[in-house]
């Protein structure tokens, strides 16, 4: 069975991923939101998450960090600042960052309403770049 | 004869000159294939960004124009990013820009603050006694990354929000070909929405499309992103600009040294034989004289 969806993962630096998928997952920002064949044309704001794809029957992840996918004639293309496949995200640096995440965030009782939202998405994106390296796929 | 000596030294400082211009080249050369690489890389998602902006904005239609990135700024002050080089031996590239700025100055009664890239430009401003509102020393222009790109492009949008000016401008060397970069402006802000929407390709596909949440939330998280590439964008180009601009310098001064150098070994090899056959006839006379 041939693959179904053309699946292009872009971020400033580079493309990611070109491939082919039979189904699709991706962190919208109102919920994880999958994608199949014929989908209806669409344009959506991404979360910071993971991006789940099957390819040939095995799952595939990869740590998205915000961004959008648009889906137009089974072509699915994701626009994200970052998308990092498992093998290439540091262990040890994604937990050094949720550390100083949560530190920040427990010391932070007089801090700006911008500093907290900054420490809490740097403690997401910590979080779902750990969950991608230890292939959890739950999201 | 003193002349000799004096000729061996400058050869051999013009020819240590030669070797240091050469290297230079050479890193320039070097750095400006890493520009170049980047430069390609950044453009898929720029592309996307921008065409889903244009989409967007076709579907929202005269929506977009009352949204705040998108209209005159209430301040009577004009702010303006410079991008210059760190280093100079990069040519004309500096004096160009300079050129292209007071130009536009020269006819520009409002106030203007200036944003800057590199010390060179810093430099300059300080010399006519122009505002710097800041300087961008972190990252360093030449280790500028997209997330660096995108808090310069933050501040600049912080700047216009905060109601302090009416317009943002940049001004940058566009990267034309190895031999040409051009001095140009961005209008930065306001963003004028019809060149938004000018590609015509994303007004066609505006029907039946679901946006998810809706059209001017996404819109509102894109509009950002886009203007993070623009700013990229003409960073990278900048630098590509001043290292292409660098190497052409240094190749001419490779060049000019290298001619030096004949120049002047002939001139040493001429006067070396006169020497020498000043000694022979000195000693065959000589000669002559004892017999």
């Amino acid at each position: 069975m041939s693959d179904e969806l053309t699946l292009r993962v872009i971020t400033p630096d580079r493309i990611v991923l070109d491939t082919e998928a039979s189904s699709i997952r991706v962190p919208a920002s109102d919920g994880s939101m999958g994608i199949l064949r014929n989908h209806a044309a669409m344009v959506a704001a991404l979360d910071v998450g993971l991006l789940i794809y099957s390819r040939g029957g095995a799952e595939h992840v990869l740590f998205v960090s915000g961004g959008f996918v648009e889906v137009r004639d089974n072509t699915v293309r994701v626009v994200s600042e970052a998308g990092e496949e498992p093998a290439e995200i540091n262990e040890e640096r994604a937990q050094e960052a949720e550390a100083r995440a949560r530190q920040r965030l427990d010391e932070g009782r007089r801090q700006t309403d911008l500093d907290v939202l900054r420490a809490e998405m740097a403690l997401r994106r910590a979080q779902f770049r750990l969950r991608a390296r230890r292939g959890s796929s739950l999201s | 004869m003193a002349g000799i000596r004096e000729l061996r030294g400058r050869i051999k400082s013009v020819g240590n000159i030669k070797q240091i211009t050469r290297a230079m080249e050479m890193v320039a050369t070097t750095k400006l294939r890493k520009f170049q690489d980047r430069a390609i890389a950044s453009r898929p998602y720029a592309e996307e960004i921008s065409a889903l902006v244009g989409h967007l904005a076709a579907v929202l239609g005269e929506e977009v124009k009352k949204r705040p990135l998108f209209r005159q700024g209430e301040g009577d002050k004009i702010a303006c990013l410079l991008v210059s080089s760190e280093r100079g031996l990069c040519g004309a590239y500096n004096s160009n820009l300079f050129r292209k700025l007071e130009g536009w100055l020269a006819q520009e009664p409002r106030e203007v603050d200036f944003f800057v890239y590199g010390r060179k430009a810093y430099q300059f401003l300080k010399r006519f006694d122009r505002k710097v509102e800041r300087l961008f020393i972190d990252p360093m222009l030449e280790e500028i990354d997209y997330r660096g790109a995108a808090r310069t492009a933050n501040a600049l949008q912080e700047a216009f929000l905060s109601g302090a000016y009416s317009n943002v401008r940049v001004l940058y060397s566009a990267f034309e070909s190895m031999a040409k970069y051009v001095p140009t402006w961005i209008d930065f802000l306001p963003i004028e929405a019809e060149a938004l929407a000018g590609d015509g390709e994303g007004a066609k596909n505006t029907g039946d499309v679901i946006l998810e949440p809706d059209a001017g939330t996404i819109f509102d998280r894109l509009v950002p992103r886009y203007l993070e590439t623009r700013i990229y964008n003409a960073l990278i180009e900048a630098l590509t600009s001043e290292y292409a601009s660098r190497r052409m310098s240094m190749k001419n001064a490779t060049d000019a040294a290298g001619d030096m150098q004949s120049e002047l070994k002939s001139i040493y090899n001429r006067k070396r034989q006169e020497g020498i056959t000043k000694d022979l006839l000195d000693i065959v006379g000589g000669a002559e004289a004892l017999r």
